[in-house]
């Protein structure tokens, strides 16, 4: 395949998986100059590997792993950047009152996710998007077992916290 | 009270509206932005490349210094001790590289993160130990710098004792400094980053990074 051919096909990709990127982007970064630089970070990375990619893979699979392994590194030495503003035509992924719109459980379930470590915001948000617990176990590469026992401790974890608020 | 499995009815509807909200700025994504953007690996790669490079044209230098000045052995003797450090210097830039262009983002997220969390271990060790090398080979270095650069023929024994006592005394320094001083270097990243390095914070960091994958990693009936 030609370079500009396969360009277009990785757009086209990245076009239809760009919830993926939206989410795991908003999950791991409180600031929205950060968000743009991790999404910006992520397709470069997506790039860089989809020569290697095997179609015998699923794409949101392929995608899920470079983006949540970019996303960890990223907010790992997040404090050791240089940050900058970009324009809003440096941004490759606009949602415009995207925030503003949301419902209530679904801000609910942002904050929740904001207060996990990292590998814990991998699982649940795995988990959201309907993946079963064999494909979380192939994408953060731990067992299916470990994946249940995981999910059911984030369910606790989230009861009781909304428990407390409830309360509070 | 809220419940994850309920919760996940809203996040479908979300992810529903998501598809009519988000818009993907597929100029950007065009080929020049992509070919010439470099992920922070390969920024890293690059970076290291060009320390081999350099570490290499030293080597050479220092190599042909030695030639000329075979038959002095105050001046062949503190030339070759730096060589041996330059040496030690491309390889490791070259082993650490090599660990790098390993990491493929594509495989499952403790895999790498493992690999990442050990590349930066590596690292930390890497330039804690050239440090301290680099504090040990100073007076060597003003040997021969002073004999490059100056022409000096001779040197004292007081003159060699004073730039020993003088590299020893930076490693308590630069801990110091680095101690002190390096989560305050926010705006310098790099500097931020090589004072948590000497420090130890850092590698600190690498390991309960390391530690807390291990845990996430075993499973632990509730």
């Amino acid at each position: 395949m030609t370079t500009p051919a396969l360009q277009e096909k990785f757009q086209t990709l990245v076009d239809e998986h760009k919830k993926i990127l939206y989410k795991v982007c908003y999950s791991y970064c409180r600031n929205r100059d950060d968000r743009e630089d991790l999404a910006q970070e992520i397709i470069v990375q997506l790039w860089r590997s989809f020569a290697s990619f095997d179609e015998r893979c699923r794409f949101s699979t392929w995608t899920y792993r470079i983006a949540l392994n970019v996303a960890i590194s990223f907010y790992r030495r997040e404090n050791t950047r240089t940050r900058h503003v970009l324009s809003d035509d440096e941004k490759v992924l606009n949602a415009a009152d995207e925030t503003a719109n949301r419902s209530a459980e679904v801000q609910a379930l942002y904050e929740f996710i904001d207060g996990l470590e990292p590998l814990n915001k991998a699982l649940i948000l795995l988990y959201l998007d309907g993946n079963s617990y064999s494909e979380i176990a192939d994408v953060v590469g731990i067992t299916e077992t470990n994946v249940a026992t995981k999910i059911s401790r984030l369910k606790q974890t989230m009861r009781e916290k909304f428990r407390g608020v409830a309360r509070a | 009270m809220l419940d994850l499995d309920q919760m996940k009815q809203q996040w479908v509807e979300h992810d529903r509206k998501l598809d009519e909200t988000i818009r993907l700025n597929r100029q950007l994504l065009s080929m020049t932005n992509l070919h010439g953007a470099r992920s922070t690996l390969q920024q890293m790669t690059a970076f290291l490349a060009l320390g081999a490079i350099i570490w290499f044209a030293i080597v050479v230098a220092l190599g042909s210094f030695i030639y000329a000045n075979i038959g002095t052995f105050r001046f062949a003797l503190p030339a070759a001790l730096l060589d041996v450090f330059a040496i030690a210097m491309l390889s490791t830039n070259i082993r650490l590289m090599a660990t790098a262009r390993q990491i493929d983002y594509s495989q499952p997220v403790t895999l790498i993160q493992k690999q990442l969390a050990n590349l930066r271990r590596l690292r930390i060790r890497i330039t804690q130990r050239a440090l301290i090398a680099g504090t040990v080979v100073w007076a060597p270095a003003a040997i021969v710098a002073c004999r490059v650069l100056l022409g000096i023929e001779t040197y004292s024994v007081a003159w060699l004792l004073t730039n020993v006592a003088f590299g020893l005394s930076l490693i308590p320094l630069s801990l110091w400094v680095s101690k002190k001083f390096g989560d305050r270097m926010t705006q310098s990243p790099f500097m931020q980053q090589l004072m948590n390095d000497i420090a130890g914070r850092n590698l600190t960091k690498a390991q309960n990074f390391l530690s807390e994958l291990s845990e996430f990693e075993s499973e632990k009936p509730i």
